[in-house]
C-alpha cells in the first residue's frame, strides 16, 4: 500500500494557507516555505534519493499541517525529506549530541556545577560555537543537581491518594528529569491533590530531538524503548505527559513521522494525555479540586506549536481561568522560534529569534507577571529573549492550590 | 507568394516526422519540415510515455516486439536525457491467467526481449503500492520517455544540420507535376501567410492524418484508421516502475511513471476523425477500475488530467469493421510510385513512439534511393546522440528540484507545481516568441501540475504580455484560451481532489480576477 | 434550545467566523472546530454582495428583491434581503483595521489584478479610491519581487474600460524597483511585512517622486502591511499626495488575512474557543437533534457536547462538499443530502466559463437555515448551515461570495439565538 503521508500530497490545491502560517518562511528566503517543501517538492522525490537541501531549514513546528484545510501532512512530508537529506549528507556531531538528551543528561547531571559554569561562561560559549556550531547566545538551561527520577524513586504517595483510586503513569521527559525536576514534583503534587496515584517508571527519551534532526533510525529505537519503559508494570492506566512536544511524539509523531506501526505503541499513544488535557477532563467529570486560593497574577498564556498539534484546544487556558484573581490573556499565536533544538544552532539562531520576535514583543509590551507555556524549550527561549519569567501552567495551579515543594 | 526549394520535404512534426527530418539532414539532404500545429502536438505528445522493452508485444506481435527491443537499446544510447530508466514489471494479477507468464517468457526469449522472473515479494518491496495479491512478476527494460523533449531534440539536431522546421504551417495543397508530387503549399495559421515548398521527395509523416494527406495528394486511399486511446495522468508518482498486466494487450493494462505523474492507459477504439477525440465517462471509469487492479486504492488517488491520442493504425478496412487492437503495431512504409504510380511521394505510418527512429531510417533509406540514386548516404541516427544526451546519463525525476534549489535566491517560481522559473519562461520566449501559453506548456510543462494552471496562467499571461509586448486583446485571449485548454482535460475527471482544485481555480479566475468580464471575453468559446 | 450549552461552529472561514463572533458577542459559549483555516486567506476581502445577475448590478439593495424572487432557492432568498443588509452593516462595524466603506445602495467597481472592474458593495477603505466611477487616470505600480501582480496587464485592461458615465479611462503601469532585502520571490506576505516599516514606505514614496502626473490615482498591489494597514495607507497617501488604492493579488491575500485576523481576535475576545487542526469526524444525534460532535485529535478523537451546530465547512473548493471517483456526492460532517448534483444530467459543460450544473449544488435549507430533505422536511432542528455549503448560488459568477457567507453566518447565529427550533 502507498504510504499515507506521501499520498496526502494529492490533497494540496496550492491555496497558500500553509504559507501564511509558516513562521520560518516569513523571516528567511533560505526556506521557500511549506507548500514548496511539502506537497510540491515531494512529487520530485524518489525513495533513496535526496535532491533538495532547503528542507533542512524547516523547524518542524508543524503549524503547516495544523492549518491546512485539506489534510495534507505537510510537516510530516518535510520531516521525512529532511531525514533523507541527512541520511545523504550526514548529520554533524552537534546535531547528534543535541539529539540525545537521554545520553547527555546522565553525563551532565552528576557534574552539573562544572557544566553549568561552562555554559554560563561567555568565552567558553564562543569556543563551543566555533567548535560545534552551538550558538553562543542560545538558551541552554543549567543542569539540576538532582534528577527528577532520583526524587521520584524516594517519593512516598501523598496524603489523600487511595491505592485503589484513579492512577496514571507520568511521562516526565528529559527536560523535567535533568533540568526542571521541580516541575515534575509539582505535576505529581497536583495530581495527588486530586486523588490521582502517580507512577513514575524509570524512563528515557522519546526520540523527538533525534527525529527533528533527521536521525530516524535511532529515533525509532529510542521511542520504542520509551514505550517499553512506560509499559513496565503492565497496567493500562493513562500516560500523562507534562511536555507537550514529547507527549505528541507518543500520541502521533512516532506513527506519522517515523512510520512506526507497532500495535503497543499505538495503544499507548491512545491512552496518552497532556497534563492539562487530563486535568480538564477531570474537571469536566466534576473530579477536579477547584478549591484554588486567590492568585492575583497577570498571565500571558502561550500555546506552543506542538501543543496546538494535539488538536485538543487549550485546556491550560481553561484551567487557569478557574483560578480566582488570575488574569489570563492568550498570546496572539505565533511561534517562539526555538522548535526544540533548531534555534540552538549557529546557522539558525538568528532565524529562530526573528521568528519569535512578534511573540517576544507581545510579552514585552503586555508585561505580564509571568508567561505560562506548556513547552520547555519554548519557555527557555521566551525567557531568554523577553527577560520575563515563564512557567508551565501546572506550576500556577500548584501555587493556586497553596502547595509547597 | 514565397517559395522555397528543398530536396526532402517532411510533412508532420510528430516523432516520426522529426525523426525523418533529422535522419535526412544527417545524411546531408536539404530538408524542410512543415507541421500544422506545434511539434509533438498530435499523437506523439498524447501517448503514455512508455519506452517499450518489447514485452508488451512478445506474445501477440513478435515483429513489433523485436523492433521495440532493438530500438529500446538504441534510444537509451542516443536519447538518454529523454529517458528515465524506471524499469518495468509485468505482473499477474488475480484477474490474469497465471499460465500466460510462461507464454510471455517464451515470447520474450523468441524476440530478444530481456526478461527476468522475480519473486513476488521482491516486486512488492520495489513497488509497495502494487497489488499484494499478484502471483507472478517479471522484470523488463521498460522505461519512460519524454516525447516532447525527444521531438524537440530531434528537431534541434535536424536544424543544426541545416534543416528548416516550420511549425504552424498547415498544408493546403499538394503540388503535382504530372505523375509526381512536387511539394506543397502551406499557410502559416498564425499570420495567414502562404508559403510554397518545392521538393524532390515529399514524405507524408502525418501518422493518423496520413489518409487525409494522401487524399490531398490525389492518390489511392491510404487506409489509416485513427485508434483512439485515452490516458489519465494521476497527480504523483504512485509507482516508480512501469507496471504492465501480464496478459494479452488490453485496455488499462499499464501504468507509466513519467516525470512527476503516473499515467494509466489506455483504450483503443476506432474513430473517423483524429481531431475529434471525445473522452467519455465510461472510458474514464474503465481506466480507474483497471488501475485499481494493479494498484489498490487507485480510485482514491488524485486524477490530474485526461486526454486522448489517435494511433495511426494501418490496414483496417473501415472504422467499426474490426477491433483496432488486433491490427499490427508494426509500421508501414508506402512508396507511392509502386503503389499508385505517383513519383516523389512516400508515406510512413503505423508504428509507435519507441520505433520512431527505425521508421525514419527505413523511410530515408527509400527516400535516399529516390533522391540521389547510386550514392551511399548511410543512416547515422542509431549512433549519434541527440543534443544534450550522453549515453547512460538518464533523466532523473529529481533533477528539476535540484536545479530549483540552486536558484532559490535569484529566480522566481512561476509554475510552482512543475517548478518552472521566471528565467525558464523568459528564456523560452527568447528562443521562440509566442503569444500562446500552450506552446510554453509543451516547452516547459508550465501548467501541467496539480493546479492545472490555477496560479501560473495569470503569471504567464502577465509575463508574456510584458515581454512580448502583446496587445491587450491578444494577452486576454492567451489567458482565456489556456484556461479553456486546461478545462478540456479536467472536466471528464472532476471528482475528489481535482474537483476541489477546479472550484478553487474558479474562485481565483472568476471570483477574484473576474476574467469573464475581460475585454476579450465576449464571444469566448 | 437550552441557553447555556456550548455551540459548536464547524469551519473557520468567513461564515464560521461571523457565526461564532455573533454568538459569542451575544453571550453564548461558542467553539470553532476547524480542519484548517478557511477561504478568508484567499479572498480579495471586498464584501461582494451581488455584482451580476448576470446583468451588471449597480445597486445590490435595489436588485436583491427581484433577484430573490427569480432565484427562490438562492441563500439570499432564504435569509431575505433585509438580513443581508443588516449582516453586512454589522460586519462593517467589526472590521477596524482597515475600516470598511460602502453599503448595499451602490456597488463600487474595483480593479482586479487582471484589470477588470469588479462590483463590490463594501470594501476596505484602502481599496475604495480604485472605483471606476472616479475614472482615473490610473498609475498602477508593479514590484519586482511580486509574481502575483502584473501592472501592465492591469493598466492595459483598465485603459479599455469606460466609466458607467461612458467616459474613457486612462491607465499606465509604473515599475518601482524595490524589494524586501532584495528577495526576488518575496510574495505578498514578504512585501506586507516590509510595508509595516515606515522607512520602507518612505523609500517607496521616494521611488515614485516625479514619476506621476498630477491627476493620477495610484493603484498598488494589496500588500500595504498586515497589521496597521490603515495607518500605512494613510501615511502613504500623504507622502505621494494623491489617492492610493490597493488591488488584491493572487493568494495569499494580505487583505484577506487582515480580515481574518480582526474577526478571529474579536471572536476570541468575545470568549469564543477556537481549535484549528480539529476535523470533525463524527456526530452524535438524538432524533432530530445533534447532541455533540467528535473531532479528530493527535491520538484519536474528542467529544464536544453541543446545544446547536453551525455547519460552515465551505463548498466543493473547501471540502464541505465532496465527490468520490464514482461521482457519489456527500456532505462529510452530517451526511446531509446534497441537492443539485444529480447523476443523470451532465455536471459540467464544455466551455470553461459556462454555467456548470454542479456549481449550484449544495445543502438545501429552510428559512432558519436548518437543513431540509427533498420534500422540505427539516432534518435536524438544532443545525444551521451557512456559507458556501448552501445550495442555489454560483457565487464566483454572481460576485456574491462574501455576501452569502456574511449574511448566512449572521443569520445562522441569529436563528440559534432567537428561534427555538
Amino acid at each position: 500500500m502507498e504510504d499515507p503521508v506521501r499520498a496526502s500530497l494529492d490533497h494540496c490545491v496550492k491555496c497558500t494557507i500553509c504559507e501564511t502560517a509558516c513562521p520560518v518562511a516569513q523571516v528567511t528566503p533560505l526556506f521557500p516555505g511549506p507548500k514548496y517543501e511539502g506537497p510540491q517538492a515531494e512529487r520530485f522525490r524518489q525513495p533513496g534519493a535526496s535532491a533538495d537541501h532547503s528542507v533542512d531549514y524547516c523547524s518542524g513546528c508543524g503549524i503547516c499541517s495544523q492549518v491546512c484545510p485539506h489534510g495534507v501532512k505537510i510537516a510530516e512530508i518535510n520531516s521525512r525529506a529532511r531525514a533523507a537529506y541527512k541520511a545523504e549528507v550526514g548529520a554533524p556531531l552537534r546535531d547528534r549530541v543535541l539529539a540525545r538528551p537521554g545520553v547527555t543528561g546522565p553525563m551532565g547531571s552528576p557534574v552539573a556545577p562544572v557544566v553549568n559554569r561552562v555554559m554560563a561562561n561567555g568565552p567558553a560559549r564562543w569556543v563551543l560555537e566555533r567548535a560545534v556550531g552551538l550558538h553562543h547566545s542560545a538558551p541552554v538551561p543549567p543542569y539540576a543537581p538532582r534528577s527528577f527520577q532520583r526524587w521520584a524513586r524516594s517519593h512516598r504517595r501523598g496524603a489523600g491518594v487511595h491505592p485503589d483510586g484513579r492512577s496514571v503513569v507520568y511521562f516526565h521527559g528529559c527536560s523535567t528529569n535533568w533540568f526542571e525536576p521541580d516541575l515534575g514534583r509539582m505535576v505529581v503534587a497536583v495530581l495527588e491533590r486530586n486523588g490521582v496515584q502517580v507512577r513514575v517508571p524509570d524512563q528515557g527519551c522519546c526520540g523527538l530531538p533525534l527525529q527533528s534532526n533527521g536521525l530516524f533510525e535511532p529515533a525509532r529505537r529510542t521511542l520504542r524503548h520509551l514505550a517499553h519503559d512506560l509499559a513496565a508494570g503492565g497496567g493500562d492506566e493513562p500516560v500523562v505527559a507534562s511536555s507537550s512536544s514529547c507527549g505528541l511524539m507518543l500520541k502521533r509523531e512516532g506513527r506519522e513521522i517515523l512510520g512506526l506501526a507497532d500495535e503497543d505503541l499505538r495503544a499507548m499513544g491512545e491512552r496518552t494525555y497532556d497534563i492539562c488535557e487530563f486535568l480538564l477532563d477531570l474537571h469536566d467529570q466534576g473530579a477536579l479540586d477547584t478549591d484554588f486560593r486567590r492568585l492575583p497574577l497577570r498571565v500571558l498564556y502561550h500555546a506552543p506549536c506542538q501543543q496546538r498539534g494535539h488538536a485538543m484546544g487549550t485546556p491550560a487556558l481553561d484551567l487557569l481561568r478557574l483560578v480566582p484573581g488570575m488574569e489570563v490573556v492568550e498570546s496572539a499565536g505565533g511561534c517562539c522560534g526555538i522548535a526544540g533544538t533548531y534555534g540552538l544552532k549557529k546557522e539558525k539562531y538568528g532565524i529562530a529569534m526573528a521568528v519569535g520576535e512578534p511573540l517576544f514583543e507581545q510579552v514585552r509590551t503586555g508585561n505580564p507577571d509571568v508567561v505560562a507555556c506548556d513547552g520547555e524549550t519554548c519557555r527557555w527561549q521566551i525567557t531568554a529573549a523577553s527577560d520575563h519569567s515563564s512557567v508551565h501552567p501546572v506550576a500556577l495551579l500548584f501555587w493556586a492550590y497553596g502547595l509547597e515543594l | 507568394m514565397q517559395t522555397i526549394e528543398t530536396e526532402v520535404l517532411v510533412i508532420g512534426g510528430g516523432a516520426t516526422g522529426v525523426g525523418v527530418a533529422r535522419d535526412a539532414a544527417l545524411r546531408g539532404f536539404a530538408t524542410v519540415l512543415v507541421e500544422r500545429k506545434d511539434l509533438a502536438e498530435g499523437t506523439t505528445g498524447r501517448y503514455h510515455g512508455l519506452l517499450h522493452s518489447g514485452g508488451r508485444y512478445a506474445v501477440k506481435d513478435p515483429q513489433a516486439a523485436r523492433e521495440c527491443a532493438a530500438e529500446n537499446g538504441v534510444l537509451r544510447r542516443i536519447a538518454a536525457d529523454c529517458i528515465e530508466d524506471t524499469g518495468g514489471l509485468f505482473v499477474t494479477t488475480p484477474w490474469d491467467d497465471v499460465e500466460f507468464g510462461d507464454r510471455f517468457l517464451a515470447g520474450c526469449a523468441a524476440t530478444g526481449v530481456g526478461v527476468e522472473e522475480i519473486e513476488v515479494g521482491a516486486a512488492l518491496v520495489r513497488e509497495p503500492a502494487l497489488n499484494p495479491d499478484i502471483r507472478r512478476a517479471f522484470l523488463v527494460a521498460d522505461a519512460s520517455m519524454d516525447a516532447w523533449k525527444l521531438a524537440w531534440a530531434c528537431a534541434r539536431s535536424a536544424v543544426e544540420h541545416g534543416a528548416r522546421v516550420l511549425t504552424y504551417h498547415r498544408v493546403t495543397e499538394v503540388l503535382r507535376n504530372g505523375d509526381a508530387v512536387a511539394g506543397v503549399v502551406t499557410v502559416d495559421v498564425r499570420t495567414g501567410v502562404t508559403l510554397t515548398v518545392r521538393a524532390q521527395v515529399t514524405v507524408n509523416a502525418t501518422g493518423a492524418w496520413a489518409g487525409q494527406l494522401a487524399a490531398l495528394a490525389g492518390c489511392r486511399p491510404v487506409d489509416v484508421v485513427p485508434g483512439k486511446g485515452i490516458m489519465i495522468a494521476m497527480n504523483h508518482r504512485i509507482v516508480n516502475t512501469v507496471l504492465n498486466r501480464c496478459t494479452m494487450p488490453s485496455d488499462g493494462d499499464i501504468i507509466v511513471p513519467i516525470r512527476t505523474v503516473s499515467v494509466v492507459g489506455t483504450t483503443d477504439s476506432p474513430v473517423t476523425d483524429p481531431d475529434q477525440l471525445e473522452v467519455t465517462q465510461a472510458e474514464v471509469d474503465h481506466m480507474l477500475d483497471e488501475g485499481e487492479k494493479l494498484v489498490p486504492g487507485f480510485r482514491k488517488a488524485r486524477a490530474l488530467r485526461v486526454w486522448a491520442g489517435a494511433r495511426p493504425l494501418f490496414g483496417a478496412k473501415e472504422p467499426g469493421d474490426e477491433k483496432t487492437r488486433d491490427i499490427t503495431r508494426a509500421h508501414t512504409l508506402l512508396d507511392h510510385r509502386q503503389r499508385d504510380g505517383l513519383d516523389g511521394f512516400v508515406t510512413i505510418t503505423g508504428g509507435k513512439a519507441t520505433t520512431f527512429r527505425l521508421m525514419a531510417e527505413e523511410t530515408m533509406d527509400l527516400v535516399a534511393r529516390m533522391a540521389s540514386p547510386g550514392t551511399d548516404r548511410p543512416c547515422r541516427t542509431a549512433t549519434l546522440p541527440l543534443p544534450d544526451s550522453e549515453p547512460g546519463a538518464y533523466y532523473a525525476v529529481g533533477s528539476r528540484l535540484a536545479q530549483r534549489e540552486r536558484h532559490l535566491l535569484d529566480d522566481q517560481l512561476v509554475c510552482e507545481c512543475e517548478l518552472v522559473s521566471r528565467r525558464d519562461l523568459t528564456e523560452a520566449l527568447d528562443r521562440r516568441p509566442t503569444a500562446n501559453i500552450d506552446d510554453i506548456r509543451r516547452a516547459l510543462r508550465l501548467g501541467m501540475g496539480p493546479c492545472q494552471g490555477g496560479f501560473c496562467t495569470y503569471r504567464a499571461t502577465g509575463i508574456l504580455h510584458h515581454q512580448e509586448r502583446l496587445d491587450q486583446a491578444t494577452a486576454n485571449r492567451a489567458l482565456l484560451d489556456f484556461l479553456q485548454e486546461r478545462w478540456k482535460g479536467l472536466a471528464p475527471i472532476l471528482y475528489g481532489d481535482q474537483l476541489r482544485q477546479a472550484r478553487l481555480d474558479d474562485w481565483l479566475y472568476q471570483g477574484l480576477l473576474d476574467v469573464e468580464h475581460l475585454p476579450a471575453a465576449a464571444g469566448a468559446p | 434550545m437550552s441557553d447555556d450549552g456550548e455551540i459548536v461552529v464547524v469551519g473557520a472561514g468567513m461564515a464560521g467566523l461571523v457565526a461564532a463572533l455573533r454568538l459569542a458577542e451575544a453571550g453564548r459559549r461558542a467553539r470553532i472546530l476547524a480542519k484548517g483555516f478557511g477561504a478568508t486567506h484567499l479572498s480579495g476581502a471586498t464584501i461582494d454582495v451581488l455584482g451580476y445577475t448576470p446583468a451588471p448590478v449597480m445597486s445590490p439593495a435595489g436588485a436583491l428583491p427581484a433577484f430573490v424572487a427569480e432565484h427562490p432557492d438562492h441563500p439570499y432568498a432564504r435569509v431575505g434581503a433585509g438580513v443581508v443588509e443588516e449582516a453586512v452593516g454589522w460586519l462593517k462595524g467589526h472590521l477596524t483595521d482597515p475600516r470598511y466603506v460602502g453599503d448595499l445602495g451602490r456597488n463600487f467597481l474595483l480593479p482586479t489584478a487582471a484589470g477588470v472592474c469588479k462590483p463590490a458593495a463594501v470594501a476596505p477603505q484602502t481599496m475604495a479610491a480604485g472605483d471606476l466611477r472616479g475614472g482615473g487616470p490610473y498609475a498602477i505600480v508593479g514590484l519586482p519581487g511580486l509574481k502575483d501582480f502584473y501592472p501592465s496587464l492591469v493598466a492595459g485592461n483598465l485603459a479599455l474600460a469606460t466609466t458607467p458615465a461612458g467616459t474613457a479611462v486612462g491607465a499606465r503601469a509604473v515599475e518601482v524597483d524595490l524589494s524586501p532585502g532584495g528577495r526576488v520571490d518575496a510574495g505578498p506576505l514578504g512585501y506586507a511585512r516590509r510595508f509595516e516599516d515606515p522607512r520602507f514606505r518612505a523609500d517607496f514614496a521616494a521611488a515614485l517622486q516625479g514619476r506621476l502626473a498630477a491627476d493620477e490615482v495610484l493603484g498598488v498591489p494589496a500588500v500595504l502591511g498586515l497589521a496597521g494597514a490603515e495607518q500605512a495607507w494613510e501615511e502613504l497617501e500623504a507622502r505621494v499626495e494623491r489617492p492610493i488604492f490597493e488591488i488584491p493579488t493572487l493568494p495569499p491575500s494580505v487583505p484577506g488575512l487582515r480580515m481574518f485576523t480582526v474577526l478571529m481576535a474579536a471572536a476570541r475576545r468575545a470568549g469564543a474557543r477556537v481549535v484549528i487542526g480539529a476535523e470533525v469526524v463524527g456526530v452524535e444525534t438524538d432524533g432530530y437533534r445533534v447532541r455533540g460532535v467528535w473531532s479528530g485529535t493527535a491520538n484519536g478523537r474528542r467529544f464536544y457536547p453541543t446545544a446547536a451546530l453551525v455547519l460552515a465547512t465551505g463548498g466543493w473548493a473547501a471540502g464541505g462538499l465532496v465527490m468520490d471517483s464514482h461521482r457519489v456526492v456527500r456532505e462529510p460532517v452530517l451526511g446531509l443530502p446534497v441537492t443539485g448534483a444529480d447523476d443523470g444530467a451532465a455536471r459540467f459543460l464544455p466551455g470553461y466559463l459556462d454555467h456548470h450544473p454542479l456549481a449550484t449544488a449544495g445543502i438545501a435549507v429552510d428559512r432558519w437555515l436548518r437543513p431540509v430533505d427533498a420534500r422540505g422536511a427539516v432534518l435536524y432542528d438544532n443545525v444551521r448551515v451557512a456559507g458556501a455549503t448552501l445550495a442555489g448560488a454560483e457565487p464566483w459568477k454572481e460576485k456574491s461570495g462574501d455576501g452569502i457567507s456574511v449574511a448566512t453566518g449572521y443569520h445562522a447565529a441569529m436563528s440559534v439565538l432567537t428561534e427555538e427550533g
